[in-house]
Formats: C-alpha cells, sequence, structure tokens
C-alpha cells in the first residue's frame, strides 16, 4: 500500500539522519575540540543583566500570531465543555496566549492556574483550592435555590487527596453546571514530570467538575501518559500553536550555558536545599528574599539583618 | 492564597506555584438550565464564518447555532447510549455467568457458618483448616494487551453484582502500588464498602460493618481490573489478608488479567496463588466488540452523523497500527463529531435526520436549507450535463444510506466465514472512487449483454473492481460456499434486507430457486444408489449455478445499492471529511511540529525582515530559530565554541552588510535603519546565544553538556 510505503520510507530516512549525524559528530569532534573557555565570556552578572535586557524582536508579528489564535477561543471551549482536555503544543510561550483565553473565554468557570515551570508544586494545595472554589460556587447555588443555609463541610485543607478527588468527582444537584478549569503551564514541566504526579493530575483531570487545560513544551511530552491517561482521564484535543515568545518565565530556573559552571552548580544545589524543606520554612526564605530584593539600596545583606527586622518581615507568617 | 482577575499575581520576580484566576462569573449564576447536564444553553459563539451584517440574519445565525450544538448533543447521546447499548449485550453473558458463580461461592462459604456477632468481637479469627482459608477466585481473561478497553467492562460487571445485591468494590493497579502499599489497597477497599471516608487502614472495621444490619446476607466482592499491572508483593500480602479473614468476611475476588491465566502465578508468591481458589471466565473478543460498535455507530447511521472515506481509513489506521483500542476509535468519532459541528456551517439542518426513531415523526424537514444548494456535491451534480437532477431531500438521503448499511452488513455476512473484518469493508465500501468504478465499468458492459442486469457484474471480466479488494474477494468467496452454508449465508441476507424491496424480493427469489433445489437434493437422496452418482454431476452443477447466482446478486447489490455518503448530494451536511483536522486535534506530533516551528518560523511569523523564500541563516532571524538551524550542521555533538562563533557571525553579518548599503545609500532613512546593529555588544550576543539554548533545552532538542563533555551539548532530534 502506498501508504506503508510512505512509512517505510519515513523510517528509512530518520535511520539515514540519525546516523550521518552520528558521522559527522565523530568527524566534528576530531577536527573542532575548541573550548568554551576559549571565548571572551562576559562576567555572569553582566551576561545576567544583558539577558534580562534582551531587545525584543519581532514583537508585531509574535502580538499579531497570538492574536490570530483569538478566533479559535469558542472552539476551544466547546471542546472544553464537551469533555475535551485543551493540551497547547508548539514553539514559543503560551502563558499569555493561555491566560488571554482562560480570562476572556472562561469567564463562567472557575478558573485555577499552575505554573508547571516551577520546581516544586504541592498538588494537594491546588487540589484544595479547587475544591474550595468549587464549594464556594455550590453554596451560593444551593443557597440561591434553596433560599435557606446551605449545610457544612469538613474544612478541604485537612482532607484527603481522595477525599478531595471524590469532592470534584461527586455529582452535585445544582442548578447549573459548575466546573472548575485547571490551567496548567508547562504540565511537562520540571516539578510535575515525575510519573506519580503525572497520575495524580489524571485522576484530577477526569473528574466530573474538572476541565483541564495545559501546554507542553518539550517534544518527548507525549511520553508521560499512557493510555489510560491519554484517552481516558485527560482525553486530550491537542492544538499547535507556535506563539514565537521568549520563554521569560519557563527560562528563569535554566543556568545560563555559557555562564561559569560553578555558579549554575550552586544555584542547582541551593534549589535541592530548599525543595528539601518545610512548605513554611521556605515561605520564610521566599519573604526574606523578596523583602531583599524590595530594598535592594538598604545597608546590610541577610546576614546583618537585626532580629527585630526578621520579626517585623515574618509577622504576618508567624501569626497568621 | 491571592484572587485576583486577569492579572498574573507575582510577589516581587518570583511567581506562585499555582492561583485563583477567577472564580466563576455570577452571570452564569443566573443562567437557567433546561433540560440534562449538557443540554443547557451552551453560549458558544461560531459565528466567525458567517459574519453578517443584517440583524434578521444574525439572529437566524444565532438560531442556526443553537441548532448546531443541540444537534451535535443529541448526536452525542445518541451514539454514546448506542454504543452502551451495544457492549452492554456483548457483556450480558458473561455477566450473567460471574454473577451466578458468585452467588454458588457465597453459599458455599457460608455453608460453613455464616458470621455473626460473637466471631466479629474475637480479635481475630482462628482459622485452622487450610481449605478454610481459600479465597474464591474468578479469573476474567480479557484477551487483550490494551486494558484500557476493559475499564468500562468492569465498572460495568460491578454495577452488574452491586444491583444484583453484593458489596462491590472496585479496585485498579493505582491501588496496589508499592509507594501507597497495603494500606493503600485496604483504604481504597474501606471508602467504596463503607462508603466513607477511612483514615485508618483497618480490615477489622470492614469485619465489624459486615455483621452489622443485613449486611452479612451478601457477598463481597472485590474486583481487581488490571491485575497484571499491580505489584506482586502488595497483591499477595493483600491476598493473604484477605485468606485470613475470609471466614468473618466472605470476601470473594475478581481479577481482570490481560491474555494468560497464569499471570496469578507469575506475579503472585506461591504462598498467596495457594489461597486462591480460581475458575476461569472470558470476556468477548475485542474484534467482536469492534465489529458491534462499527456496525451499530458508523453502518447503521443513527446518530444523523457519518464520517467521509478518508476519515474512515484514519480511524481504521489508527486502530490497526497504532492503537488498538476501542476507547481511541470511539474517542475519534467523538473528536470527529465535535469537529463537525464546529465547522460545517449548515451542520444545524441535520435535526432528526437518519434517526430512526425520527422516522415517523415529522422533524425530518422535507427540503434542505437554501444555502445548501451552494454546496460542492450539489452544485457538482447540477452541472453534470447527462444526470437527471436528482437533487432529492433528506429523506431521500435517509433512504439511500439505509440501503447502502444494509449491502454492507450484506457482505459482512457473506465474508464472515473468511474472518473479513467489518472496519476494513466499511472503509472500502466508503470509497466514491471504487463506486464510480464500478459504475463505469457497469456501463462499458452494458450493450453487450443480454443477461439479466444483477447478472452483469460477476461475469464482468474487465471489472477492475473484481480483481481486488475485500468486497470483491468477498463476492468470491460466495460462490465457493457449500450449499448448506448458502442456504444459511440467503436466510440472513433475506432478514437483513427487510425492508427494502428492491433487494428482498431479489433474495427472495435466490431462496425460492434454493429451496426447488433442496427438494431436488432430497428427491435424488429417495432414489437409488447408483442414479445418484450418475446425477452428482447434474447436482453440482446446479448447486455451482446457484452459488453464481448468489454472487452474482451480490455483486449486484454493491453496484446498485451501495452508494458511499460521499456520491449522495448535500453530504457535506452530515458527512465529516477533514481527516487533516481531526489527525491534528487526535494525535499531537510535537517532536515534528516544534521542530518545523523552529525550520520554517518564517511561515507563521511572516515578517518582512527575514527572507521570505529560504531558510537561509539571516541576523533578522528568530535567534532560536537561527541557532536550531545552524544546529543542523552539526553531528549529533555541538561543540559550543563553533556554535557560538557561527551564531554571533550570523548577527554581525548584517551589520557589515548593512555599513555597506549605508555607504552606498545616500537616503537617510536607510542610515537610520542601521543605527541599531552598531550596538550589539559581545556580552549581548551572549546573552542571546544563552537565550536560545535554554529555549531549545525546554523544547528538548538539546541535552546539556555533562561532566564528560563540558564543551558539547547533545542533539537529540535527527530528521522530522
Amino acid at each position: 500500500m502506498d501508504e506503508n510505503d510512505m512509512i517505510d520510507e519515513e523510517e528509512y530516512e530518520f535511520s539515514r539522519n540519525y546516523f550521518l549525524a552520528k558521522e559527522s559528530g565523530k568527524s566534528v569532534k576530531k577536527s573542532s575540540a575548541h573550548k568554551v573557555s576559549e571565548l571572551n565570556l562576559a562576567d555572569e552578572q553582566e551576561l545576567r543583566a544583558e539577558v534580562s535586557n534582551i531587545e525584543p524582536r519581532h514583537e508585531k508579528e509574535i502580538a499579531l500570531l497570538i492574536n490570530s489564535y483569538k478566533k479559535l477561543y469558542n472552539e476551544w471551549v466547546f471542546e472544553l465543555r464537551y469533555g475535551f482536555g485543551i493540551l497547547m503544543y508548539g514553539f514559543g510561550s503560551k502563558k499569555t496566549l493561555i491566560e488571554d483565553f482562560a480570562s476572556t473565554a472562561l469567564t463562567e468557570y472557575n478558573v485555577i492556574v499552575v505554573n508547571g515551570y516551577l520546581q516544586s508544586i504541592n498538588l494537594k494545595q491546588v487540589a484544595t483550592a479547587m475544591a474550595e472554589v468549587l464549594w464556594d460556587q455550590l453554596k451560593m447555588q444551593l443557597r440561591s435555590a434553596s433560599g435557606g443555609t446551605s449545610r457544612d463541610q469538613q474544612p478541604f485543607n485537612s482532607r484527603s487527596m481522595d477525599d478531595l478527588i471524590a469532592f470534584l468527582d461527586e455529582p452535585h444537584k445544582t442548578e447549573n453546571e459548575c466546573l472548575v478549569c485547571l490551567v496548567i503551564h508547562n504540565i511537562d514541566g520540571p516539578g510535575l514530570r515525575d510519573s506519580d504526579t503525572q497520575h495524580l493530575l489524571a485522576r484530577i483531570a477526569a473528574c466530573s467538575h474538572v476541565r483541564i487545560v495545559a501546554s507542553i513544551d518539550h517534544v518527548n511530552a507525549p511520553l508521560l501518559w499512557d493510555k489510560k491517561m491519554v484517552h481516558v482521564q485527560f482525553n486530550w484535543c491537542w492544538h499547535h500553536v507556535p506563539t514565537f515568545a521568549p520563554y521569560k518565565i519557563e527560562g528563569v530556573f535554566h543556568p545560563l550555558i555559557l555562564a561559569h559552571g560553578g555558579t549554575s552548580q550552586s544555584v542547582k544545589t541551593a534549589s535541592i536545599v530548599l525543595q528539601s524543606l518545610t512548605p513554611n520554612a521556605q515561605s520564610v526564605f521566599k519573604v526574606l528574599a523578596e523583602h531583599q530584593l524590595a530594598h535592594p539600596d538598604e545597608e546590610g545583606t541577610c546576614l546583618t539583618f537585626s532580629v527585630f527586622k526578621i520579626h517585623h518581615v515574618l509577622g504576618d507568617i508567624w501569626y497568621d | 492564597m491571592a484572587v485576583c482577575s486577569g492579572s498574573l499575581i507575582r510577589v516581587g520576580k518570583v511567581p506562585f506555584p499555582f492561583y485563583v484566576l477567577h472564580k466563576a462569573s455570577d452571570c452564569q449564576q443566573r443562567v437557567k438550565k433546561p433540560v440534562g447536564r449538557s443540554s443547557r444553553k451552551v453560549k458558544v459563539n461560531l459565528s466567525a464564518s458567517l459574519a453578517t451584517s443584517d440583524e434578521g440574519e444574525m439572529q437566524d445565525d444565532q438560531l442556526h447555532e443553537n441548532s448546531r450544538m443541540k444537534n451535535f448533543h443529541n448526536a452525542w447521546v445518541k451514539i454514546e447510549s448506542t454504543i452502551k447499548d451495544v457492549l452492554h449485550n456483548i457483556n450480558a453473558d458473561v455477566f450473567n455467568e460471574v454473577d451466578s458463580w458468585v452467588h454458588k461461592s457465597f453459599d458455599s462459604i457460608c455453608s460453613n457458618g455464616k458470621p455473626d456477632a460473637n466471631k466479629a468481637t474475637c480479635a481475630y479469627p482462628i482459622v485452622t483448616d487450610v481449605t478454610a482459608k481459600q479465597i474464591f477466585t474468578a479469573l476474567v481473561v480479557m484477551n487483550n494487551m490494551e486494558f484500557v478497553d476493559d475499564l468500562q467492562t468492569f465498572a460495568d460487571l460491578g454495577t452488574h453484582l452491586q444491583s444484583h445485591g453484593c458489596h462491590v468494590a472496585n479496585l485498579s493497579s493505582v491501588d496496589f502500588s508499592v509507594k501507597s502499599g497495603i494500606g493503600g489497597c485496604l483504604r481504597s477497599l474501606l471508602r467504596q464498602i463503607l462508603s466513607s471516608s477511612i483514615d485508618v487502614a483497618d480490615i477489622s472495621v470492614l469485619a465489624s460493618w459486615y455483621i452489622e444490619h443485613d449486611n452479612y446476607k451478601h457477598p463481597v466482592v472485590v474486583i481487581i481490573e488490571d491485575m497484571d499491572r499491580c505489584s506482586g508483593p502488595v497483591l499477595s500480602d493483600f491476598i493473604l489478608m484477605l485468606s485470613e479473614w475470609v471466614i468473618k468476611i466472605p470476601v470473594i475476588l475478581i481479577l481482570g488479567v490481560a491474555t494468560t491465566l497464569d499471570a496469578s502465578k507469575s506475579i503472585l508468591t506461591s504462598k498467596a496463588v495457594q489461597h486462591l481458589s480460581p475458575s476461569k471466565f472470558f470476556l468477548g473478543s475485542p474484534a467482536d466488540r469492534l465489529d458491534a460498535i462499527i456496525k451499530a455507530v458508523l453502518v447503521k447511521p443513527c446518530s444523523g452523523f457519518l464520517v467521509g472515506h478518508k476519515v474512515a481509513g484514519f480511524i481504521r489506521n489508527c486502530f490497526l497500527r497504532q492503537d488498538g483500542t476501542l476507547t481511541s476509535l470511539v474517542r475519534a468519532v467523538k473528536m470527529a463529531l465535535v469537529q463537525h459541528f464546529l465547522m460545517e456551517p449548515l451542520s444545524f439542518a441535520v435535526n432528526g435526520l437518519l434517526d430512526e426513531e425520527s422516522e415517523e415523526s415529522t422533524s425530518v424537514a422535507e427540503a434542505w436549507p437554501k444555502q445548501a444548494f451552494d454546496l460542492p456535491s450539489c452544485s457538482r451534480r447540477l452541472s453534470e450535463p447527462k444526470s437527471e437532477v436528482a437533487l432529492d431531500g433528506p429523506s431521500k438521503m435517509i433512504e439511500v444510506m439505509n440501503l447502502w448499511s444494509c449491502v454492507v452488513l450484506c457482505l459482512h455476512e457473506a465474508g464472515k466465514k473468511q474472518k473479513t473484518t467489518l472496519l476494513d469493508l466499511y472503509y472500502e465500501a466508503l470509497d466514491p472512487k471504487l463506486y464510480n468504478l464500478r459504475h463505469s465499468d457497469h456501463l462499458e458492459l452494458k450493450p453487450d449483454s443480454q443477461r439479466p442486469s444483477w447478472i452483469q457484474g460477476i461475469n464482468g471480466t474487465s471489472s477492475k473492481m473484481q480483481k481486488g479488494g475485500l468486497i470483491g474477494q468477498t463476492t468470491r468467496q460466495v460462490r465457493d460456499l457449500s450449499p448448506a452454508a448458502l442456504l444459511q449465508l440467503v436466510e440472513k441476507w433475506s432478514k437483513q434486507t427487510d425492508g427494502f424491496i428492491e433487494i428482498h424480493e431479489k433474495v427472495k427469489e435466490l431462496q425460492l430457486q434454493e429451496k426447488i433445489e433442496d427438494d431436488t437434493l432430497k428427491e435424488l437422496a429417495n432414489r437409488s444408489r447408483r442414479q445418484t452418482i450418475r446425477n452428482s454431476g447434474n447436482l453440482d452443477r446446479s448447486t455451482k449455478t446457484l452459488n453464481d447466482k448468489a454472487a452474482a446478486l451480490i455483486s449486484c447489490m454493491t453496484r446498485d445499492h451501495m452508494q458511499p455518503i460521499e456520491c449522495i448530494p448535500f453530504h457535506e451536511i452530515v458527512c465529516f471529511k477533514n481527516v487533516d483536522k481531526l489527525q491534528a486535534a487526535l494525535c499531537g506530533d510535537p517532536r515534528r511540529r516544534i521542530q518545523l516551528d523552529l525550520l520554517e518560523c518564517h511561515n507563521f511569523l511572516k515578517c518582512s525582515c527575514c527572507g521570505k523564500s529560504s531558510n537561509a541563516p539571516s541576523s533578522s532571524m528568530h535567534d532560536t530559530t537561527l541557532m536550531y538551524t545552524l544546529a543542523q550542521e552539526h553531528g549529533d555533538l555541538i561543540n559550543l565554541h563553533d556554535w557560538y562563533q557561527s551564531f554571533r557571525a550570523i548577527i554581525f553579518q548584517k551589520t557589515v552588510k548593512e555599513r555597506h548599503r549605508m555607504k552606498v545609500s545616500p537616503s537617510p532613512k536607510k542610515r537610520k535603519m542601521t543605527a541599531e546593529p552598531q550596538n550589539i555588544t559581545e556580552a549581548s550576543v551572549q546573552a542571546r546565544f544563552c537565550r536560545a539554548v535554554t529555549e531549545l533545552q525546554i523544547t528538548g532538542l538539546l541535552r546539556m553538556p555533562s561532566k564528560r563533555r563540558p564543551d558539547f551539548v547533545q542533539r537529540v532530534a535527527f530528521g522530522l
């Protein structure tokens, strides 16, 4: 059959390319033994400053391209409504596009955004937030329907993940469809990439009150899911929406390749140490760092922070 | 947690891992829901392609959009319920078998003594007899490597057993993971049986619950849908634990196994296997299920929605080559349905069409809307000079489609002996080219023959259709059938064609002839053996003629009545043909598409600064696309130094060019334009290089330098 031939041809082409690349790789390696250190590299701080000041290019075209997807919003809403999950892929940051879609076309839904490009994401907290917004909506509907007060619920943050999923999935008798839309930037991001998290996300996505909109950037992202997840739980509807917008926020946590190895290693090490802390300790560090960033001109570094000052800055966290 | 509407919340420069973007708007609370969950007023505006200025027309459009959404909903509900019914019928026998086995097993356990309060209050049941620790276990063989299709089957089995009085818990391999351990599966079991949240994973809770009220009168059934994927040690522990408690809680296990009955032996410890008292049950084969669903959903037009030949081919290929699951096939049908009602503005006219129940009602419109006359299938028919202008209404379309499906099912009956799958037959029967070919062959043959038209097809030597193809093969197979098989087949045809006068009469005629032959055969059998031998040659000949006639009949049916949907005027209204759209929505291809985005960036950005025709590297290109284009010149390893140098050279290249142009051009405008690149510093180029590498790293197209090779990055993708 013609189609078979085409597939064979493609496979042949693929393996040929691979071996050619391997071959040329060897020859290049032989001839080119240049080292990065031979380059006249800028100081890391200067490099970082330059990275944050890179002049945007093709801005107009990128804006036009992102704008051109607006006409698809209605289709996406329709697909979401009828049980499909929207999965966006293509080169470029899709953060602006998805958030614009969620803010303009999904106003009827509760929308929760997860930044999957961050290193650590607590899905239990996400599920709790989802249950809370759903409960708020249900309460309002039940109140308006019965005219009285609705029954009380056990606080969601003390519930187990299974309970939260059961709540998001259980049928609630309401006048309108109550849905929570989970928007996940980079569902294939470092914080969500492991198998357990993906299974948990898939279980959440399969709940009757949940709809999911996600983006992927990695070419091998589909390998994260098995057939049950793809066909039954996420039920993806794929949309190819390249934006060519810079991965500004998504790339923040990647070390710069031309920066000295030592620093990137220390950033990595610091992030591992940070991840191992309890959420409360993490937030303490966060507040301290934010305070420092917000007051760059103030004298003294973190080390010379007075006890009084720390007390003042962290007061909200400790006494809340 | 921060709550805001529309804008990104960040504290300083660190974004929150998650936040509530907004809550459901109040306006939604006020929208009244009409009937059912999905039939609520769908506030989706699909009129982008139908922009009109006139207010009246806009109102019409709005009405049409609502009709489209309503039609979509009705069609999907119909398809969904049809699939449910089909699967229910297929599984009904096995389910009943399992149910009676469960009750027999329960009785057998109870014959050793019913659980009572005394036993339950005992800290631990004292069981000394090993045979009393046996757990009745049903091994349900799915005959399927892919368990995804059987998830629903086990859920249905659970519901079936529940409706017959059992306490049922449906567990899956997720509950039997090493991470969650025995506590995880026990918690899940308790949650389902006790219907409440239990924090303590303690089987004695279940034992206490079991003796309460009338609970002990019914068995506890634990269904594990995909045993092959469970963690062996956890499942073994679970079984050992249940076996200790089996007197108190008569648990009956139902284990789904993929293909082999030995699975339990290979997964479980021998100690656990000893406690199982297995029985075997077999679910219907995936091929049978596939045929039944194809027949009910796609061949018999149950929902007013059909797919074209190419789409059918895509669905078939997905099934045969990639996935092999019914779930993905049903998903593809749903996706096609969604895309059709989204894309086809005239799909509002589908209302009630092809719906068997609506045949008697008046809901089928008598004529197509006037816009439909602009459809290609209609205008093509109108432009044909010789054809009688047969632009019939929806009822005619229903008639033609029913005839088509009748012939396809007759062909399927004929091909069953040779294990012809309905999916293949369906795909070929939808081919408009084959249909046209059959017709042109028929027209070529017509003047030469004096035989009745319905015999022509089979004897037409030049018929291209007969040479190959499944339909041709199936037709030929009819000639080789034994008399008994032929008799059976014609009987099935007779049932199948009931209601289609034009075919049914011919089938009846054939049946009559068969009857005469049969009588002759009986008569011959009564005569002496010698005579029989003498006449057997005549008998063979007459049977052969009968086979020929049957083959000719099916051939004639194929030629005259199997008109594919794409050959019918106005088919665009009900038929989805956009295979590219369906493919793109169902199976994204990030590996290929992301690379293409990078290599053909100009197709998307359409900027004036970069070269339109070629993708040759230039400084105006998007940095990452430029870098990826440059990476193509390297092998699997890219020397960072070289890569940077070539990137840098291209970035500075323009500066030289522009300088040259500035010298040549006296225009002050051009001079102004060139001012920018001169500001490029080495550090800024390095920064751009770094960001481009980071972006390529995010896409997964690059592997970062390792300790062993600190000056090289590795390419991951080779070719598209």
